[in-house]
């Protein structure tokens, strides 16, 4: 029965968060990387919010 | 190229170090032999906790010839204040020597040279609470988890707060503490 809902893809995701509501799982990845990726990481998000702020609708 | 991904989305990484600005920034002290430490968010991400932030945060050694080696690699990234009233104020001797807060803009992002991290927490403190780190070609020191919770618990102002728990989190995974039900008070 679990697996036939599973294959439906109705199963409800793990969630990995600590009590105080931290992700656990993107410490989990951020510690997967190496220093570079993670300022890779960094830049990426540095330059999708510039991106982000440049695409700004001005009213 | 991507990145290593969280989930089945690839993350847009571009793994190519001369293109990332803060691995530049870092480089530009490097090559200069400029003896600092790296502090706040990307110490953090460095030491593996999931924090952004848009600048680079650096604790220098003030001695007179690391001050020179400093305004050596500022010049080259055109280093100047960020002077909320738009003028043009370079970095000096003096002003490194002298100011807590040096909050620059350069070609290549925000950096943030620091005296000091208060109650006397100058280079000289840090650099024995450091982890190293190898990137590309460059080596590199960044203040450790541990002191930098100390040092946020210590500031207690409410951005420093807020990243507590990230940063709490992270170190138990790092040293696989069991967790426990009750964090500490920040105060």
């Amino acid at each position: 029965m679990e697996r036939q809902s599973s294959e439906r893809g109705e199963e409800s995701p793990a969630l990995d968060i600590a009590p105080d509501g931290v992700d656990l799982g993107l410490i989990r990845w951020m510690l997967s990387l190496t220093p570079l990726e993670r300022l890779d990481v960094l830049q990426d998000f540095v330059d999708g919010a510039l991106a982000l702020r440049d695409g700004r609708v001005q009213e | 190229m991507s990145c290593r991904t969280l989930s089945t989305e690839p993350w847009p990484c571009a793994m190519d170090a001369s293109k990332n600005r803060f691995f530049q920034l870092l480089e530009a002290l490097v090559r200069h032999e400029v003896e600092f430490v790296i502090v706040g968010g990307v110490a953090a991400l460095l030491e593996g906790a999931p924090i952004l932030t848009l600048d680079l945060d650096i604790v220098h050694r003030q001695t007179p010839e690391n001050i020179e080696r400093l305004l050596r690699a500022l010049e080259k990234i055109h280093a100047r204040y960020r002077d909320p009233a738009g003028r043009l104020i370079l970095p000096n001797a003096d002003r490194l020597s002298t100011n807590r807060f040096n909050l620059l803009l350069t070609d290549l992002g925000a950096l943030d040279i620091l005296g000091d991290l208060g109650e006397g927490l100058a280079y000289e403190e840090l650099a024995g609470r450091t982890h190293d780190y190898e990137m590309a070609g460059i080596r590199v020191r960044a203040l450790d988890l541990q002191t930098l919770i100390e040092v946020k618990e210590r500031v207690g102002r409410d951005k420093d707060r807020a990243v507590l728990p990230v940063l709490r989190q992270t170190l138990r995974l790092k040293t696989g503490e069991p967790a426990s039900p009750e964090e500490p008070p920040d105060e």
